[in-house]
């Protein structure tokens, strides 16, 4: 740093030396000056003496022209001179002008310089303390390097003494691992040995196998052998058990044979009895021709007896009756007596009754009680007349009564009214005692107004001031106490009015209208109180409800409740459905129109749907129609066969039927003595005939055996049979 | 139960509450089951007050109910609520069909103690068994005269609290609600002595 200031100061000093080296320059060109001294002493003379005497020069000239001749060289070297004077002037103004650029350009660069010194300074000063900080930390680095020069010296040391460690231990896993590889190679070879003897066990083994498979074999072969005796076995198991079954349907043949033996032994016993008994046949004729008698009589007796029983009924029936009679005969007899008794008292109560010289009779009694009753009915009458009469007069009674009331209320209104009126005429009395005091009183005040006047007029003179004062005063006061009086009478009208009113009654008319207004508003509250019991209905209802009034509470319940999700989820199906509906409706579109595409391809090329129907249709009557044609030639068919078969059956005397699902036929001859005589031919797949056993070919054992086995043909067997049968037949019938 | 029934065989007033909260789980069990909103499969019988009484299997509406009804125990138990409803709504339509109103109104017991919470009542409980039950009764006799409900129907529990009740998490203030050409039968009511349960069906006039 100092050697970077030195240097920095040789630089400036240097700088400065170069500056101050132009005063030297300018010295110089002084001292040039100063060398053109002698000339400049003489120069400025010579110029003034050239601006002073300027005629003179010339005149010099003149004269050296005129002395041209003596000292021509002396004026050319002068003019020589004055031109290199001038020159030397020139240059002089020129290197003046020169030396004042060069100073302000100095003076210009001394400044920047001066700047750039500065700003050097400061940078110097910074990078000299930057450079110590850098030496501090150069010294520091330095210390860190020689620790970690240390450090790494020690981990060299530590690295090395690991390298033997290692080293060593390589050394003991190679010796380990060689001492590994003998011990594998060991157990290698021991491998190899094992494997040999395993090999040669897998020989052993395999021999064995073959053997074993072949041993195998031989116990299939062995095996299939048995299998072959084990069907055979259960074959001859099979035909044994079906012996054995035929056995059994034998003993049970052989069983129900021997009941029939002894059934037939029975029979046979049977028989013997009833022979025994045919024999005694005329024996028991006899008997029942006895039986027969005694029977007839049993007959008629029973008929006698049940005579006897029926008139012995009938006298028990009469004897009934009669106790019946007799009974009703003793209770006649006391009926008699006891009315015989009653007759005696009503003959007493006739002849109490009767007039007392007429003869008593049911005749005169029947008549008095006529008369009797029929004064009665007219008491009776003459009672409800009188009754009625009374109700009548009770009515009419009522009546007058409704009416006295009436009336009384008439009376007592009228009376009211008439209390009314002389009230009223009571007050206008004395209204009209008050009116006439007014009129007096008014009277009085005119006379007084008269009087005044008549002394105002006539006795004014005489009357002196007080006295007509004293007058005026007296006769006002007078009218004073008649307005008073007045007063206090009006007031009395007044309270008496009013007391009359409190006592007046509403008059009739007033009461009739109160009682209609009564009517009204009872009416109007039986309205008014129905009207109310609905209402409260009505508001018990409401109660119930508990919509009237808000009632101070609020309203609360779950978020999730059950509700909500329920609408969630309609929703969704709602939104799913219409969804669906969206993709169903493009699909029918879709569809709707390949439909039309087909369609229209369709009735381009066939006529459409309509041809399909048309052509249905007729396909269904042609069936119809073949159906028909069917059903006519199987009739015709049946017709034909049945005629053929009568045909065949009259013109060969056989009725060939065919039985069963199988080729098996039935042949009735036409002269058999029983429908059970037929024969029964099967038809085998090569058409082969086979006469089957029939109860009825067996009794024809020896014209088969000449017939069918010496030809073996039917046709000669079933003519020589016809002939046999019809020769039967015709001698039969002959 | 146990809880309901002190020392001294008196009810208080939580004891009253959870009975009453038994009688809303079993009837509105009930009303699902008699009014034929949940199909008849999904129920079970169980016995209780001395009669038959159908349950729901659905873990959904148990767990429902659950949380409902513990929470109207909650208020019960301090006499806030006025009213319960159970409304039977047209799960397409939203259109209230019927409800079941539960009227709660409190009642002093035997000691009229001004704290609530101290008051008991020595009611038997086997009166008010009884009493429930011949309620549940009514409630299974009402399907003879309630309209047929003929379409796929779901139900709600809306409560009616006092104005001032602080309302839990998941619970939502509603509308009250109105049932068009409306008929109202009032069912037999019971007491516990604390509370007064009147149980009244309205239900939509069917035109």
């Amino acid at each position: 740093m100092d050697d970077i200031r030195s240097s920095l100061d040789n630089m400036v000093d240097h700088f400065n030396d170069s500056i101050t080296h132009s005063a030297p320059k300018k010295l110089l060109f002084n001292r040039l000056s100063i060398s053109l001294s002698d000339d400049s002493a003489s120069l400025p003379k010579k110029r003034r003496v050239e601006q002073e005497s300027p005629n003179c020069s010339l005149n010099s000239t003149t004269d050296s022209t005129n002395n041209s001749a003596s000292d021509s060289n002396g004026t050319w070297k002068m003019n020589k001179l004055r031109a290199e004077l001038i020159e030397t002037k020139a240059r002089l103004s020129q290197v003046q002008d020169q030396l004042k650029q060069n100073e302000t350009k100095r003076r210009m660069e001394l400044s920047l310089a001066e700047s750039k010194v500065s700003a050097l300074k400061s940078q110097c000063d910074f990078t000299s303390q930057k450079l110590l900080d850098l030496t501090k930390d150069i010294e520091n680095k330095r210390g860190l390097e020689n620790s970690y020069k240390e450090e790494a010296r020690r981990a060299k040391a530590e690295l090395a003494g690991l390298k033997l460690k290692y080293d060593e231990t390589v050394n003991k896993l190679k010796n380990e691992k060689s001492q590994q590889e003998q011990d594998a190679r060991d157990v290698q070879l021991c491998i190899n040995n094992e494997l040999g003897d395993y090999r040669r066990q897998a020989q052993r083994a395999e021999l064995e196998l073959q053997s074993t498979l072949k041993e195998l074999e031989c116990i299939r072969q062995r095996h299939d052998e048995y299998k072959a005796r084990m069907s055979g076995y259960e074959e001859l198991r099979a035909n044994f058990e079906k012996q054995q079954q035929s056995l059994k349907v034998a003993d049970e043949r052989i069983k129900e044979l021997e009941f029939e033996i002894q059934s037939y032994t029975d029979w046979k016993q049977v028989t013997k009895v009833s022979q025994e008994r045919l024999a005694s046949i005329p024996e028991m004729d006899s008997e029942l021709q006895r039986l027969r008698v005694h029977n007839k009589q049993l007959n008629k007796i029973i008929g006698d007896k049940l005579l006897l029983e029926e008139q012995v009924h009938e006298y028990k029936a009469r004897l009934d009756k009669e106790e019946g009679s007799r009974a009703e005969a003793a209770a006649l007899q006391v009926k008699l007596s006891h009315t015989e008794r009653e007759l005696k008292e009503w003959v007493k109560v006739a002849q109490d009754h009767c007039l007392a010289n007429t003869l008593v009779s049911p005749v005169t009694l029947r008549s008095r009680i006529e008369q009797l009753l029929q004064g009665d009915i007219v008491h009776v009458s003459e009672k409800y007349a009188s009754e009625s009469e009374s109700k009548q007069m009770r009515n009419l009674v009522r009546d007058l009564e409704q009416k006295i009331r009436v009336y009384l209320k008439n009376i007592e209104d009228l009376n009211m009214s008439l209390k009314r009126h002389k009230n009223f005429k009571d007050r206008l009395q004395r209204k009209l005692r008050t009116v006439s005091r007014e009129r007096d009183f008014y009277k009085q005040m005119v006379d007084n107004f008269d009087k005044d006047l008549t002394m105002s007029n006539a006795s004014v003179a005489e009357m002196t001031q007080d006295m007509q004062v004293r007058y005026r005063v007296d006769v006002l006061e007078r009218t004073l106490t008649g307005y008073k009086d007045l007063c206090t009478t009006l007031d009395r009208e007044i309270q008496a009015m009013r007391e009359q009113e409190q006592l007046s009654d509403p008059s009739s008319e007033d009461y009739e209208n109160v009682k209609k207004e009564l009517d009204t508003l009872r009416l109007e509250n039986d309205r008014l109180r129905r009207r109310k019991e609905e209402q409260e209905l009505e508001i018990m209802q409401r109660c119930l409800r508990q919509d009237i009034g808000p009632p101070i509470s609020k309203v609360v319940h779950l978020v999730d409740n059950p509700a909500a999700e329920a609408y969630e989820s309609s929703k969704n199906m709602l939104e799913k459905l219409q969804a669906e509906i969206e993709r169903l409706k493009r699909h029918n579109k879709k569809l709707e129109d390949a439909n039309e595409q087909h369609l229209n391809e369709t009735t381009t090329s066939t006529g459409g749907m309509t041809m399909n129907f048309k052509e249905l249709n007729k396909l269904r009557a042609e069936l119809e129609s073949a159906n028909a044609k069917l059903g006519k030639t199987k009739e015709h068919f049946m017709a034909a066969r049945k005629e053929f078969r009568d045909v065949v059956y009259m013109l060969l005397g056989y009725r060939i039927d065919r039985v069963g699902y199988k080729s098996n036929y039935r042949v009735t001859s036409m002269y058999a003595e029983s429908p059970d005589d037929y024969f029964s031919i099967a038809l085998s797949e090569s058409n082969d005939l086979a006469l089957l056993e029939t109860p009825y070919s067996e009794t024809l054992q020896p014209a088969l055996d000449q017939q069918l086995a010496a030809n073996n043909s039917f046709p000669p067997f079933f003519s020589s049979l016809t002939l046999d049968l019809f020769q039967r037949a015709t001698v039969t019938m002959t | 139960m146990s809880s309901a029934q002190a020392t001294k065989n008196c009810i208080t007033l939580k004891g009253s509450a959870q009975i009453i909260v038994e009688y809303l789980k079993y009837g509105i069990h009930s009303i699902l089951f008699q009014r034929g909103i949940y199909p008849a499969e999904n129920f079970d019988s169980t016995q209780q007050y001395g009669l038959t009484i159908l349950m729901s299997k659905d873990p959904k509406i148990t767990t429902f109910l659950q949380n409902v009804l513990s929470q109207t125990e909650e208020w019960l138990s301090k006499n806030m609520i006025n009213k319960i409803s159970m409304v039977i709504t047209n799960a397409h339509s939203k259109e209230v069909l019927e409800c079941w109103d539960f009227k709660m109104q409190a009642e002093n017991g035997d000691n009229q103690a001004a704290d609530p919470s101290q008051r008991t009542s020595s009611k038997d409980q086997t009166r008010i068994q009884n009493e429930i039950r011949d309620v549940m009764r009514q409630i299974s006799a009402t399907v003879s005269y309630l309209p047929l409900l003929d379409c796929i129907c779901t139900f709600d529990v809306m409560i009616h609290t006092l104005d001032n009740t602080e309302l839990p998490a998941k619970w939502d203030e509603t509308g009250a609600i109105v049932i068009q050409n409306a008929q109202a039968v009032q069912l037999r009511s019971f007491s516990t002595g604390l509370h007064k349960v009147e149980t009244v069906v309205n239900y939509k006039m069917s035109t």
